[in-house]
């Protein structure tokens, strides 16, 4: 019986519909097949593969996307931060129909959702807004992340850069990152706290500025004279810029042990010493650098002298609610010194394996040339005062000849600035020697070390291992 | 009878063939959690160990080399490494007898409430930050200790007068008392959580013994060391381990307190092999991946340890 029960004509089987066991077992067959062809696939692949693009084809096997296969919208994607200070972004974004506007995945300015991408020849993105050039440019043109602008960027534009900006944007003769918003670091103070104190003269020079910073404690207008963020690339490089702008190595690293940064680090502890006592603190958002606490002490009318780049007092001032109270100058030099400053550009990278290029270079020039940004970035908007500026010299020719009624005196303050300040010179380490040196910088701050010198050697030598370590 | 016996045995053999498809077919079940466990625990932790013998770095488009153990000899003798390694024992040693200790104590008191409404309440309010968010968690105790306007200085000042505002605290930002102030929040995150686990051991505990030990002249000291604690063993001895595991390998709030200050207590070994895969160079994926498993191997011979100490005597 049993046996006859399971000799089914092979006719008979075929019209049988199929069972749960079988049903099950195809399944499991499936599956298994299909984790262990994952698996392989992960075990042979050079890097992780990352999740792919919703919208994005399967890219050619090694070289970007022809212009002519775009087959999804224009997709720009944003550092958050600059969303928030500029409420006119999506005014520029309704003038191209379709576009797919996302915020980038950096928080803490990281990149490695793109270098991921990058490695697997594909980008969910075609062009990213937030790019700072001694920051992570160079990391991203090592991994061949980004290609330059060159072939998309209009002449016209490319002449209408200012030269320090397109000298900072480019590397080996290409333009990588297409400068967007300006910063430069500057003076400023609560007039409030100054004028309590009975100070009516700018301070010019360094001495003068902490003279100054010394009779705003001693009058008792506020408890601390000056603030400075720690971050090297905020206080010691615009400090040493300030006596001399000349302190880069062949390598393109900043000289910590150039008579301008032991100026500088002796000139950042007599500050220190007149300061926010948490001055040298870390922040408290993206790795440490920002919500740092001379922000929270300028913005609490604790200190009355600042140095920062001009839209950190301009937003901490809203902030405090002394917007009418703040004044901006330039920063105050060594009596001797080249009186220069640092500056950088928060930019746009094409990905090399995004789609569309063309189509983002008209929107990146939409945006940079869009006078409403640059209108409630200078003047302010019910949302934000960013204070940041344009990288175009045919900007402010127009203003200067035709002057807005919106038009801030700190816009020609900067613009002046800027000739002669300077970039921070690109390097994959630009950002990250900052970083790595400040603790052994900071041991003369804190008087663990007594030699400026030989404080910053160590910072040098800390550099330089890791440097070797990187190969 | 030859006939017969190769019958039985024929269907004895159709039988097993039919257990064993069956058995197979169990196996199946097992094919949704091996492909995640495969793929998201075994995966990962042999490509990092693989990758701890090369010179990979992650923006390097160059195929990465073999270097045999070199990383390791490196690792050995970072001193970044070593004071990583140190600062993250510290913060263990600090929290894990305050996460173990402090709920042990309140679930044997909560224990005792003989009111069910109050009892009931207490768990309630000490649950409260279990249930909170991450960030949320992070952005009140960043309040909290904020040097300038934070709550703890301004009644360390103007209600004890302890400080002024130049000598007041620095709690956060890479100071030395950053690792005690996380360590103060993550007891604090903690607190209920563990509580809970406690009370679920105390209600298991049967309640004439500790009767029977009164009876016997023990006082309510003697009765938590020698009749509650043993009995809490198991329970004990599963959160030392695993809160030991957690402290060694804290991470994301030593960035959040910290950031990336290489003097920062916060700056452990977690820290530095972020630092090193993520955004230091050419991100050093290869070292940073040595680093990972020299790391790991120093908890699992404190957790072996523990487990040892642990062991069941009955």
């Amino acid at each position: 019986m049993e046996t006859n029960d399971r000799t089914v004509p092979p006719t008979e089987t075929s019209q049988t519909p199929i069972t749960r066991r079988q049903l099950l077992r195809l399944f499991a067959l499936g599956a298994t097949a299909s984790a262990g062809s994952a698996l392989l696939a992960a075990c042979g692949g050079g890097t992780p593969a990352t999740p792919a693009a919703t919208s994005a084809p399967a890219p050619a096997a090694t070289t970007a996307p022809a212009q002519g296969t775009a087959s999804r919208p224009l997709t720009p994607s944003f550092y958050q931060w600059i969303v928030d200070l500029h409420p006119s972004i999506p005014q520029v974004n309704s003038t191209f129909a379709g576009l797919n506007f996302q915020i980038a995945p950096v928080e803490g300015f990281g990149i490695e959702r793109f270098v991921a991408e990058g490695k697997n020849k594909e980008s969910t993105w075609d062009v990213y807004v937030g790019m700072t050039p001694f920051v992570e440019m160079s990391q991203l043109i090592k991994a061949d992340v980004i290609e330059p602008w060159d072939n998309y960027i209009p002449k016209d534009v490319i002449d209408d850069l200012i030269p320090s900006i397109r000298a900072e944007c480019t590397v080996d003769g290409k333009l990588y990152s297409w400068p967007f918003l300006l910063d430069v670091i500057g003076m400023s103070w609560n007039s409030s706290l100054t004028e309590k104190a009975g100070i009516s003269a700018i301070p010019t020079t360094w001495d003068e500025y902490l003279a100054s910073a010394q009779k705003v404690i001693d009058s008792g207008a506020a408890p601390y004279g000056a603030t400075y963020d720690a971050r090297g690339w905020r206080s010691i490089a615009p400090f040493t810029h300030s006596m001399s702008s000349n302190v880069y190595t062949s390598e393109g690293l900043f000289d910590f042990t150039s008579d301008a940064a032991v100026e500088a680090l002796q000139l950042m502890k007599k500050i220190k010493d007149i300061a926010n006592p948490d001055i040298l603190n870390e922040g408290t958002t993206d790795g440490g650098v920002n919500n740092t606490p001379d922000e929270g002490a300028f913005a609490a009318q604790q200190v009355a002298y600042y140095t920062k780049y001009f839209n950190a007092p301009l937003r901490f001032a809203q902030t405090g609610g002394f917007s009418d109270k703040l004044q901006m100058a330039g920063l105050p030099k060594f009596a001797n010194g080249e009186g220069s400053t640092v500056f950088w550009t928060t930019g746009s990278c094409l990905f090399k394996y995004g789609q569309n290029k063309d189509k983002a270079a008209e929107y990146v020039r939409t945006l940079t040339y869009n006078q409403q940004i640059w209108q409630d970035s200078i003047a302010g908007s019910a949302t934000a005062h960013p204070g940041q500026l344009p990288p175009y010299k045919s900007l402010y020719a127009g203003w200067d000849s035709n002057k807005p009624d919106w038009m801030q005196p700190f816009v020609s303050l900067v613009r002046t600035q800027l000739d002669r300040a300077r970039g921070i010179t690109n390097h994959p380490f630009g950002l990250t020697q900052f970083i790595i040196g400040k603790p052994f910088w900071e041991e003369f701050l804190t008087g663990k070390e007594a030699d400026p010198k030989a404080a910053l050697q160590k910072a040098k030598d800390a550099v330089a291992a890791e440097i070797k370590k990187a190969g | 009878m030859a006939i017969a016996v190769s019958k039985e045995a024929g269907g004895v053999r159709s039988r097993q063939s039919a257990y064993r498809l069956r058995d197979y077919t169990n196996w199946m079940f097992l094919v949704p959690a091996t492909f995640f466990f495969v793929g998201w625990q075994i995966y990962p932790i042999l490509r990092v160990f693989a990758l701890s013998f090369t010179d990979y770095k992650y923006l390097e488009t160059a195929p990465p080399n073999f270097v045999g153990l070199q990383n390791y000899v490196d690792a050995f003798s970072d001193p970044i490494f070593h004071t990583g390694l140190l600062r993250a024992f510290q913060f263990t040693v600090m929290f894990v007898p305050l996460t173990i200790l402090l709920p042990l104590l309140l679930a044997a008191l909560i224990d005792r409430v003989e009111s069910p409404r109050l009892a009931f309440f207490y768990r309630l309010v000490l649950l409260i930050p279990a249930v909170i968010p991450g960030p949320l968690i992070f952005v009140l105790w960043k309040w909290l200790y904020d040097f300038q306007m934070g709550p703890i200085n301004t009644i360390l000042i103007e209600w004890f007068g302890l400080f002024t505002r130049q000598t007041a605290p620095q709690w956060l930002g890479g100071t030395p008392l950053s690792l005690p102030a996380v360590v103060i929040m993550e007891v604090w995150w903690g607190l209920g959580y563990h509580t809970v686990f406690f009370l679920a051991g105390l209600a298991a505990i049967p309640k004439d013994l500790p009767e029977q030990a009164r009876i016997d002249g023990a006082n309510e000291w003697q009765l938590f060391w020698r009749v509650t604690v043993p009995r809490l063993m198991p329970i004990l001895s599963v959160l030392v381990v695993l809160r030991f595991g957690t402290a060694m390998s804290v991470i994301d709030e030593f960035l959040i307190f910290g950031g990336f200050q290489r003097t920062s207590p916060t700056y452990t070994w977690t820290v530095y092999m972020y630092d090193l895969a993520f955004k230091i160079g050419y991100w050093l994926q290869g070292y940073a991946s040595a680093i990972g498993w020299l790391g790991a191997l120093a908890m699992m011979v404190f957790v072996v340890g523990m487990l040892y100490i642990f062991r069941s005597r009955d």
